[in-house]
C-alpha cells in the first residue's frame, strides 16, 4: 500500500543518495514498505566508482537484509580463514605465522567467515533486486545540495538544477559525505581517521588459487623499520584477497599520522609494494610467475572515526534526513569493512523512515530513534570501536613483539573471539528468539552460497542438470528437512532457551577471556589433526552440495 | 570516448568531468600535502603554490582535500556519468 500524504510538492516519499552496498538495501526496503523510492547514482553504471579489497564478513549475510540471505548475490570465493604474515627481518626471512583463525572441517569451506566479492558485480546485484520491488534508479546523476524548506531537509538538488522532493533523504554517499557537510549535519572526517586504499588485482589461474590459498586470506604485518608494510596502527593493512581466477592486493595507510607530517603516499605506498612482492618468499616464488596485473585503483575510507569519541557522536541524522554506512562513519576498525555495517545501518534508516512517514513525523526528534538503534546495534559498536588494528601503532612504538602479536591474533586470529563473542551471541539469540527458523535460513545460505560459487552461478535456476539428484544430493535433501521438523517441533522450546540466555550475552567477552588461556592452547594443538581426520566428512559435504537441485537450498 | 591509461590498468576515465577540483591561490600557502598523497600525479608546485597539472589520472578519492589544512582545496564530485569508472573494485 502507497503511503502518501496531502503535500503536493512532493514528488517522493523518500529519496536515496548513492546506489551503493548500503543505498540499494535502504531503498529496497522502502520500496517494498510501498513507499515511492528514487535512488540517485552518479556514476554511469551501478559499481563503477566502488573500490575496495572485499571480504564480506558472515554477520552481514546471517543478520543482513533477508534478500541478500535468501538470495543468490554473485561472490568470488568463499573464505574459511585468515594466515597472518609476522614479518619481523624480511631480509633474513625472519617471518612468523599466526593462522589460528581457521574454520574447522567439516564446516570448512562450506561455513564459511565471509566472502570475497567484486563490489560493482555484487553492487549490481543489489540495485537489480531493489529495482525489482519498484525503486525507481536515476544513474549519471550528481546531487549538488539538499533542498531546505523551513528550516529541515526536503530532498535534494541534481547537478542539472532537478529538485527531487521528498519527505526523507537518505543519505548513502560513502566515507567523504559531501552531501551530508552542506546539509550542516557532519562535519569533514580529519586526516588521521582516513585511510588510502591502494588496490592491485591480478589475473591468476583458478587452479593455482585453489592450490595456494584454498580459501584462506593472507595478511601481512611487519615492523615500521622493514617498509614492506604501512605503518603499524596507521590504516596499515597489507593484504591479499583469493577470488575466483584473480587476486586483491590492498596496502592502506592513513593520510596522516596523529598530528605529523603528511606522508609522501605516492612513493610510500609504491615503494611497499614493490619490496613485499619482491621480497616476501610466497609471493615471489608462488605468485609472483603466475600473475599478471588486471587492475590497479585506489580510494579514500574512513578507517579510524569510530574510535574517536566525538567523530563517532557527530550526527548521523537531521529533519527529514539521514547518514548510512560511510557516510554515518561506520566503518569497521579492525576488518576494515563497511559493508555489513552498511546494510544494518540501511534497514534501521529505512525502517526508521518508514515509521516516520506513517506517523507524518520527519522532524529531527522523531528521527532521533534512527540514532538511538544505530547505538544500541550490538554488532555496529563492535566494529566501529574495535582497537586491535589501532593499538598495533603502540606496539611499535614499544617494538614489543609480544604485544605485536596479540594484537593480530585478537584482531585477526582466534582470539578475536574474546572481543566478538558478546556482540555475536546478542545478535544470534535475538534473531533466533524472534524467530527459530532463522537457523534452517543460515544454513540454506551457505549451502546456496556454495553451490552458486561452486558452479560460479547465481541465478534462480538450477543447472548441472546431469549431476542432480545423486544419492548425496537426495541424502541432503532429506537432512534439510529433519532440521525443519526438528525446528517446527522444538520451536517454542528454542526460543524460550534464547530468551533465557540473552541477558548473559553480556558475560561472553569476560568467559572467553577466562577460558582462553586454557581452552585456545588445547584447541591450537588439536586442531590439524581434527581437521586431517574430518577432511573426509567435508568432501562428502560438498559432494552433496554440488550434486543437489539447488531449489532445496531456497529460504 | 573513454581514456585509459597504460600505468592504470582496468580503469577508464569518462570525459567530461571539467573542475571539480580547485585550488584557491590565496588560500594556498604551497605545504604540498596535496602533491604527496595524489596517486595519479593531479598536482604539482609552481611559485610556491599548488596547481592541478591534470585530473585525468584523478579518482576522486578525496586524498587531497582531507590532508589541505587551509581548506584551499575544494571537492566536489564531477557531472553524473564522467570520471573514473572500474569494473574491479
Amino acid at each position: 500500500m502507497r503511503i502518501t500524504d496531502n503535500i503536493d510538492e512532493t514528488k517522493c516519499d523518500v529519496v536515496v543518495v548513492g546506489a551503493g552496498f548500503g543505498g540499494a538495501a535502504a531503498a529496497k526496503k522502502c520500496a517494498d514498505a510501498g513507499l515511492k523510492t528514487i535512488m540517485l547514482e552518479r556514476s554511469k553504471n551501478v559499481g563503477d566508482k566502488i573500490i575496495s579489497g572485499l571480504t564480506i564478513p558472515f554477520h552481514g549475510f546471517l543478520f543482513g537484509p533477508a534478500f541478500i540471505r535468501d538470495g543468490n548475490p554473485p561472490i568470488e570465493r568463499p573464505v574459511d580463514g585468515i594466515v597472518n604474515y609476522i614479518i619481523k627481518d624480511i631480509e633474513n626471512k625472519d617471518i612468523d605465522i599466526d593462522d589460528s583463525l581457521k574454520v574447522p572441517k567439516p564446516f570448512s569451506p562450506v561455513f564459511s567467515v565471509g566472502y570475497n566479492a567484486f563490489c560493482k558485480a555484487f553492487c549490481e546485484w543489489e540495485v537489480e533486486q531493489a529495482v525489482a520491488s519498484g525503486v525507481e534508479l536515476r544513474t549519471e546523476t550528481t546531487v549538488l545540495d539538499v533542498i531546505r524548506d523551513n528550516g529541515r531537509i526536503s530532498g535534494v538538488i541534481t547537478e542539472k538544477d532537478e529538485r527531487i522532493w521528498s519527505k526523507i533523504v537518505i543519505d548513502a554517499e560513502g566515507s567523504h559525505g559531501l552531501l551530508a557537510i552542506k546539509a550542516g549535519v557532519r562535519k569533514k572526517y580529519p586526516p588521521d581517521t582516513i585511510s588510502l586504499a591502494d588496490v592491485y588485482v591480478y589475473d591468476m589461474d583458478k587452479r593455482d588459487i585453489d592450490r595456494i590459498f584454498g580459501f584462506s586470506l593472507r595478511f601481512c604485518w611487519g615492523w615500521d623499520e622493514q617498509k614492506i608494510a604501512p605503518p603499524l596502527g596507521h590504516g596499515n593493512g597489507l593484504m591479499v584477497w583469493p577470488y575466483r581466477d584473480s587476486l586483491h592486493l590492498m596496502q592502506d595507510q592513513c593520510l596522516r599520522n596523529d598530528d605529523g607530517p603528511v606522508y609522501n603516499l605516492a612513493a610510500a605506498l609504491k615503494g611497499y609494494h614493490e619490496k613485499i612482492t619482491a621480497n616476501l618468499p610466497w609471493w615471489k616464488n608462488e605468485i609472483e610467475p603466475r600473475v599478471t596485473l588486471r587492475a590497479r585503483m585506489w580510494d579514500g575510507f574512513e578507517i579510524f572515526v569510530g574510535l574517536n569519541e566525538q567523530l563517532r557522536n557527530m550526527p548521523n541524522f537531521t529533519d527529514g534526513m539521514l547518514l548510512i554506512g560511510d557516510a554515518a562513519g561506520l566503518e569497521n576498525t579492525e576488518l576494515c569493512d563497511g559493508v555489513p555495517t552498511a546494510w544494518f545501518s540501511a534497514e534501521i534508516a529505512a525502517d526508521v523512515a518508514i515509521e516516520a512517514i506513517s506517523h507524518h513525523d520527519t522532524s529531527a526528534s522523531f528521527l532521533k530513534r534512527y540514532d538511538d538503534r544505530i547505538k544500541a546495534h550490538p554488532i555496529i559498536q563492535w566494529a566501529i570501536t574495535s582497537t586491535n588494528r589501532y593499538n598495533l601503532r603502540f606496539a611499535q612504538q614499544e617494538h614489543d613483539e609480544k604485544k605485536l602479536k596479540q594484537c593480530i591474533h585478537d584482531g585477526w586470529g582466534l582470539g578475536f573471539c574474546k572481543y566478538g563473542s558478546t556482540a555475536l551471541m546478542r545478535i544470534v539469540l535475538f534473531f533466533i528468539r524472534k524467530d527459530p527458523k532463522i537457523i534452517g535460513k543460515w544454513i540454506r545460505m551457505y549451502l546456496r552460497y556454495y553451490y552458486n560459487w561452486h558452479y560460479s552461478h547465481f541465478g534462480d535456476t538450477g543447472i548441472a542438470k546431469e549431476k542432480q539428484n545423486r544419492r548425496n544430493g537426495i541424502r541432503l535433501k532429506s537432512c534439510l528437512r529433519l532440521m525443519d521438523l526438528i525446528l517446527f517441533i522444538f520451536s517454542p522450546l528454542i526460543r524460550l532457551v534464547a530468551g533465557l540466555l540473552e541477558p548473559l550475552a553480556g558475560a561472553a567477552n569476560p568467559v572467553m577471556r577466562f577460558l582462553f588461556p586454557i581452552v585456545a592452547p588445547v584447541y591450537l594443538k588439536f586442531i590439524k589433526r581434527w581437521d586431517a581426520a574430518l577432511e573426509p566428512l567435508s568432501t562428502r559435504l560438498v559432494n552433496a552440495i554440488v550434486a543437489s537441485d539447488p531449489s532445496i537450498f531456497n529460504a | 570516448m573513454a581514456i585509459s591509461f597504460d600505468d592504470i590498468p582496468g580503469v577508464e576515465w569518462e570525459p567530461g568531468a571539467g573542475e571539480f577540483i580547485t585550488v584557491d591561490p590565496e588560500l594556498c600557502i604551497g605545504c604540498a600535502n596535496c602533491v604527496k598523497v595524489c596517486l595519479g600525479g593531479c598536482y604539482e608546485i609552481v611559485r610556491k603554490k599548488a596547481v592541478i597539472r591534470s585530473l585525468d589520472k584523478c579518482m576522486e578519492c578525496g586524498a587531497c582535500w582531507y590532508v589541505c589544512d587551509n581548506e584551499a582545496i575544494s571537492f566536489s564530485w564531477p557531472p553524473g556519468g564522467t570520471g573514473f569508472r572500474t569494473k574491479w573494485g
